[in-house]
């Protein structure tokens, strides 16, 4: 008796948490649709060409696995910010950042075995990013200077970094007489396995997946999710309890900053094997989306980076089987966004939530 | 106001017509306004008026309906029954725009100032220009100048409102109103951040404005003010009027009865516990304010064992930067604090030490999307038996929480409900029981009873005395000096970030404390550290 | 460093010509922030008015006289730029959404439409020229020596550029407009209690701001290269931000935060041809690393409307 009530509890409050994204996926879905018919193409084989393109076959679900990888870690990266109560908005630098790193790890003829070489490389990652979002950090945690504006910023300044390190005539890491700006070949040593031979579906995947489940136990489980939990919550009264509100923000967005620096490893040293000069088609700021659409949850955020993968892995089915431009995707995510964020639907769920807890919605603080 | 008959107990709702009614039409007169919250009524069929050249007071406890009726007038809410007549002419208020058109005038508690802007581009936000869009300031400069003279209202209109102190910026409000030609102005618990002598100001131009013929509702929840500058009085109790009267025929007693609905006595329930060991001690302790300027400024003071010392000034003279000192969350620049010998720095990590009720429970003591049962423990988590090896254990938790409400009768649904759920009252004992569960040395109170009810704010006091009364030692800051007094076995008086002097909580001494609110020193200030 | 006259010119040309979208730009986003909503999504509004400018150019194509095209072509970059605003500040003003997500989804958006549509008009080839704000020359005034070129002989939409910041300034500080518009993102209950509508306000400064983002969109296509391809703001939205901060949310201070970002941007472009030993992707971050300095207080501080960021709420009750 008494688990089939928690069960029905827990199914109940994942209802409610999936219900929003669901039903903004649909309306995003039906006004991209009514934009096929206005472009004279059918929505519907539209859509099921994408459907094919993302998981079709075994081959189309590992391209849906490799679409997802990045902005997967992306997505923790913002997630984990926002649960702290911080604006990381800097994921693409970091990420870059990040990637050049573990290029320089990875490419190094270092006689290491694979596992160590691998594990090498990410850990680059992960410092290359944390070291980026170092100096936002601390200018948001003991200045007050707000975050958005500095990590953005650095997301060009990173750009044009790794721009610069591998040019092929200036860059210290670019591989000369190449005809692109481009790094040396990661080596064999640095490279993440592959998940699904004959396919390019990398390890990088299991450890996104591995990641989520890692962030979602620190927050619910740790002390210090409990502070990066409050600090999100009311920074005022975190501060109130002799919490070094200062340190704890330094620390979220250092870990913020290196899961995103492991996005970039992960392109790296799991997909192309080389650094290559503007390799990100806004993988940090996907990640924004990923994160909103999974309200921040780690774990949400295995299924929303799913679900913007299979668009982006769809997509060029969509265009070869259609006609349909491959950019359409992006008008879906937006719209999926902003249904979300429009609201009315978020209000509905709030009221449901709150009456189930036995209180009147607004609480008692109508005060005369 | 003329001889009137004994009203009390012949009224009903508060009707209140004088002898002398025909002669001057009424200037307002809500009649019958009633409005609901969900559940909660908090204006139940009120009906209030105000004569021109009258100065009538709204009395109440905090949530009585005062404010309700007031954002009623302002247009700031929409009553759900009633009506509401100026000039004996029906209206409907449906924004502050037509309130103001309407000439009514507010004097918010909280002001209504740009920070950033100008006196006089305050003034002139949301005026119409002779020219639009061209902002013209050369006349209304005048006009308020004028307007400032007549009035006594000093005030420099160049300079950015947040460099004005709080009495300029009260002034520049109701010079604000006045610009906009209110023949109505409501004055919003005016006195809550002025000095005493602020206050006299305040009444002497409250006086001179209802004698050009203006009417003035004055809401306050202070017997001794509203005596002493209103000509009318009507009391609200649950959103009730319980009765209307000239002021002449009020005594202490009788408005008393009508708030609160039975004699209130702050009785002094248990005698003082005199503990020898100091717990708190503060040597010439000064700090700065947030905004650079002195905070505290050579302050001493002793907290024994089994002692409240109640701290009592008015609102914004350095009480803030006293707590926050203490508690470790504010630098000194000069002094020493000693929290059982040990500096303040790290005293809300250290167990058993120092606990904090801060002044704004929203703000500073909780986090509104947590549940109780994370509230209760946002300072211990990190230790046994709520944690292990840096892990959470949410069943020891749990059960910690479900002890909690009991103990201090929290009322809510259960451990899991969200903070902000809950009324002020409750939320404010989950703070108290997070804060003295470890039994601390030193407990710290800020405004601890602020913005609850009568109920609430005995519970509140009990526990605070039951904390004493177990050998800690108490620092109380509040503005509210019936309680202070009710509570505390000594009261230090604070003013300009300065100790004034300190008394024994004898009734017969309020007007020394007054003065000493004020700024003149009565005794020597010494460490505060001896009763008289 | 060579420093004769021609290199002078051709750089503070240069310089002028790639300030001008940036100007248009700030000064909108200088209005947004000052009411109190911070706007990230310049980028998408000013690829939007890019394209619709482009589009307009092209469809107007041949029925009548260039000037009277451009003209046409920026006032529908406006209204595109409006438009996009106007989800905008719908999101965050009426349903009072979270800013930074808002301007997030809204530039993700604009690059989908734009390299769509931009695909169905032009298909795979692109690059067709159209039709672009004219030339001017002010006579006398462009024959200065060195100077003269760079001031007075450009496109005419620089010239607007001239003017806007100080009108932008004008109203600002001394109209009642401009009053409210500064209160609001400071103390907009203050504003409400007057019985003005803070709604309204912020509406209008991100409807302008989008509008001049627009705008600065078409000064982007059609100024100078007068075709569109996909993705051409390539963050210029975001070095505006910058410039807002480095200006003190002040239009003409902002503006010549722009001009400076112009010219390091048109210098990185000649910098390669010089040899000078810095690698030209310096000179791209230059602005960037201008603005996070600007903000850390490293060039004086200023600070922001209190309420930038915040949705309004009239506590009622």
């Amino acid at each position: 008796m008494e688990s089939a009530a928690t069960l029905t509890r827990l199914v109940r409050r994942v209802f409610y948490r999936l219900v929003v994204p669901v039903v903004s996926i649909a309306a995003a879905l039906s006004v991209s649709g009514v934009l096929i018919v206005v472009a004279s193409g059918n929505p519907l084989e539209a859509y099921g060409a994408m459907l094919q393109g993302a998981a079709g076959s075994i081959g189309s679900l590992a391209t849906t696995g490799v679409r997802t990888t990045p902005i997967l870690l992306t997505g923790l990266a913002v997630a984990i910010s926002f649960r702290a109560g911080v604006f990381n908005v800097g994921a693409e630098g970091q990420l870059y950042v990040g990637a050049a790193f573990a290029t320089v790890v990875a490419v190094a003829p270092l006689g290491l075995p694979g596992f160590i070489h691998v594990l090498l490389a990410l850990l680059a990652g992960f410092v290359g990013g944390a070291l980026w979002v170092a100096i936002p950090a601390y200018l948001r945690a003991y200045r007050g200077v707000s975050e958005v504006v500095t990590t953005l910023m650095l997301n060009f300044v990173g750009i044009y970094l790794i721009s610069y390190l591998i040019d092929p005539i200036t860059g210290p890491i670019g591989e000369r007489n190449a005809s692109y700006a481009q790094s040396a070949l990661v080596q064999e040593t640095a490279r993440l396995p592959v998940l699904i031979s004959g396919t390019s579906l990398h390890a990088g995947l299991l450890l996104g997946i591995g990641l989520a489940v890692a962030l979602q136990i620190l927050l619910r489980y740790t002390g210090l999710g409990f502070r990066l939990r409050m600090l999100g919550g009311n920074p005022t009264a975190a501060r109130f309890t002799g919490m070094n509100s200062s340190r704890q923000i330094v620390i979220a967005m250092l870990i913020s900053g290196g899961i995103a620096g492991l996005a970039g490893a992960g392109e790296v040293i799991g997909l192309r094997m080389r650094l290559y000069d503007r390799f990100s088609p806004g993988y940090g700021y996907d990640g924004i989306a990923v994160a909103l659409l999974a309200n921040s949850s780690p774990l949400g955020v295995i299924l929303s980076a799913s679900f913007f993968g299979a668009l982006r892995a769809g997509a060029n089915a969509m265009q070869q089987a259609t006609g349909i431009e491959t950019s359409l995707v992006l008008i879906i995510q937006a719209l999926t966004i902003l249904f979300v964020i429009f609201g009315p639907l978020r209000g509905w769920v709030a009221t449901r939530t709150t009456r189930r807890a036995g209180l009147t919605p607004g609480g008692s603080e109508s005060a005369p | 106001m003329g001889r009137i008959g004994c009203r009390g107990n012949q009224e009903k709702a508060g009707v209140g017509s004088t002898d002398q009614q025909s002669s001057a039409p009424e200037l307002l007169r809500m009649e019958r306004i009633t409005k609901r919250f969900g559940d909660l009524v908090a204006n139940d069929e009120v009906t209030f008026e105000v004569l021109p050249g009258e100065i009538h007071a709204l009395l109440g406890e905090n949530g009585a309906g005062k404010s309700t009726l007031m954002k009623i007038l302002y247009g700031l809410q929409q009553p759900d029954s009633g009506q509401i007549n100026l000039d004996r002419r029906l209206v409907t208020i449906r924004s502050p725009h037509e309130a103001v058109s309407l000439g009514i005038g507010m004097v918010h508690q909280k002001f209504m100032l740009v920070p950033n802007l100008t006196a006089l581009e305050n003034v002139v936000l949301g005026v119409s220009s002779p020219r639009p869009p061209l902002l013209e300031l050369r006349d209304p400069r005048r006009r308020l100048m004028k307007l400032a003279e007549e009035h006594e209202l000093a005030i420099d209109p160049d300079v950015p409102v947040w460099q004005l102190s709080v009495g300029a910026q009260q002034r520049l409000e109701i010079l604000k109103a006045l610009y906009r030609g209110a023949r109505l102005l409501i004055l919003d618990e005016p006195t809550a951040v002025l000095a005493p002598v602020e206050v006299g100001q305040l009444f002497r131009v409250m006086r001179l404005l209802a004698a050009e013929g203006r009417g003035i509702v004055f809401i306050s929840h202070k017997l001794s003010e509203v005596k002493a500058v209103s000509d009318r009085i009507t009391v609200l109790r649950l959103g009730r009027v319980t009765g209307s009267l000239p002021t002449a025929a009020a005594s202490p007693s009788i408005l008393s009865s009508m708030m609160v609905g039975r004699d209130v006595s702050l009785e002094r329930v248990s005698p003082p516990v005199q503990g020898d060991a100091p717990i708190l001690e503060l040597q010439d302790v000064s700090c700065l304010t947030d905004r650079r300027t002195p905070g505290l400024d050579s302050v001493s003071l002793t907290v024994h064992r089994g002692e409240i010392v109640g701290v009592a000034g008015v609102d914004g003279n350095g009480q803030r930067e006293l707590v926050e000192c203490i508690a470790g969350l504010r630098p000194i620049t000069g002094g020493r604090i000693a929290i059982q010998g040990r500096p303040p720095k790290g005293a809300l990590r250290t167990i058993g030490l120092l606990g904090l009720i801060p002044e704004d429970r929203h703000e500073q003591g909780l986090v509104g999307d947590f549940d109780v049962a994370e509230n209760l423990v946002l300072r211990a988590y990190g230790r046994r038996p709520f944690s292990a090896f840096g892990f959470l254990r949410w069943n020891h938790i749990r059960s910690h929480a479900v002890e909690q409400i009991d103990a201090y009768d929290i009322r809510c649904p259960g451990p899991e409900t969200k903070v902000h759920h809950l009324s002020g009252g409750n939320q404010q004992k989950v703070i108290v029981a997070r804060e003295t569960q470890e039994d601390p040395a030193l407990l710290v109170a800020a405004q601890p009873t602020r913005g609850l009810d009568v109920g609430a704010v005995e519970s509140v006091l009990n526990l605070i005395r039951g904390q004493r009364d177990r050998g800690a030692a108490v620092l109380l800051v509040s503005t509210e000096l019936p309680e202070l007094f009710a509570v505390s076995d000594r009261v230090v008086v604070m003013h300009a970030g300065q100790i004034m002097g300190a008394v024994p909580p004898d009734p017969t001494r309020l007007g020394e404390v007054g003065e000493m609110m004020m700024g003149h020193t009565i005794q020597v200030a010494g460490d505060g550290g001896t009763a008289a | 460093m060579p420093l004769d006259p021609a290199f002078i010119t051709d750089w503070g040309s240069a310089g002028i010509r790639l300030a001008t979208p940036l100007i248009l730009a700030t000064v909108g986003g200088v209005f947004a922030e000052r009411s109190g909503v911070f706007n990230i999504g310049i980028e998408g509004m000013m690829l939007v008015g890019a394209f619709t400018a482009v589009a307009t150019s092209y469809y107007l194509g041949a029925s009548a006289d260039p000037a009277v095209i451009s003209l046409l072509a920026a006032i529908a970059a406006m209204l595109a730029g409006g438009g996009i605003a106007f989800i905008h500040a719908f999101l965050t003003v009426t349903r009072r959404v979270d800013q930074i997500i808002t301007g997030a989804a809204i530039n993700i958006l604009a690059l989908g439409l734009t390299n769509t549509l931009f695909r169905a008009i032009w298909g795979e080839t692109g690059r067709e020229r159209v039709a672009g704000f004219p030339e001017v020359r002010v006579p006398v005034l462009a024959d200065i020596p060195v100077v003269g070129p760079i001031l007075f002989q450009q496109s005419l939409i620089v010239f607007v550029a001239y003017f806007i910041p100080i009108i932008a300034a004008f109203v600002l500080f001394r109209t009642t407009w401009g009053l409210t518009i500064r209160a609001g993102g400071d103390f907009p209950l203050a504003v409400d209690t007057a019985g003005l509508s803070v709604t309204r306000v912020r509406y209008a400064a991100v409807l302008f701001g989008g509008a001049m983002a627009g705008l600065a969109g078409a000064a982007l296509a059609l100024g100078a290269v007068r075709y569109f391809t996909p993705g051409m703001t390539a963050g210029r939205g975001f070095i505006v931000l910058g410039a807002i901060v480095v200006g003190r949310w002040h239009p003409m201070i902002a503006a010549g935060a722009c001009l400076l970002f112009g010219a390091a941007d048109a210098f990185q472009l000649r910098a390669q041809a010089l040899n000078l030993g810095i690698p030209y992707q310096f000179f791209i971050m230059l602005p960037y690393v201008l603005a996070v300095a600007a903000v850390a207080g490293a060039i004086g501080r200023a600070s922001p409307p209190q309420q930038l960021g915040r949705p309004y709420r009239r506590e009622a009750g």
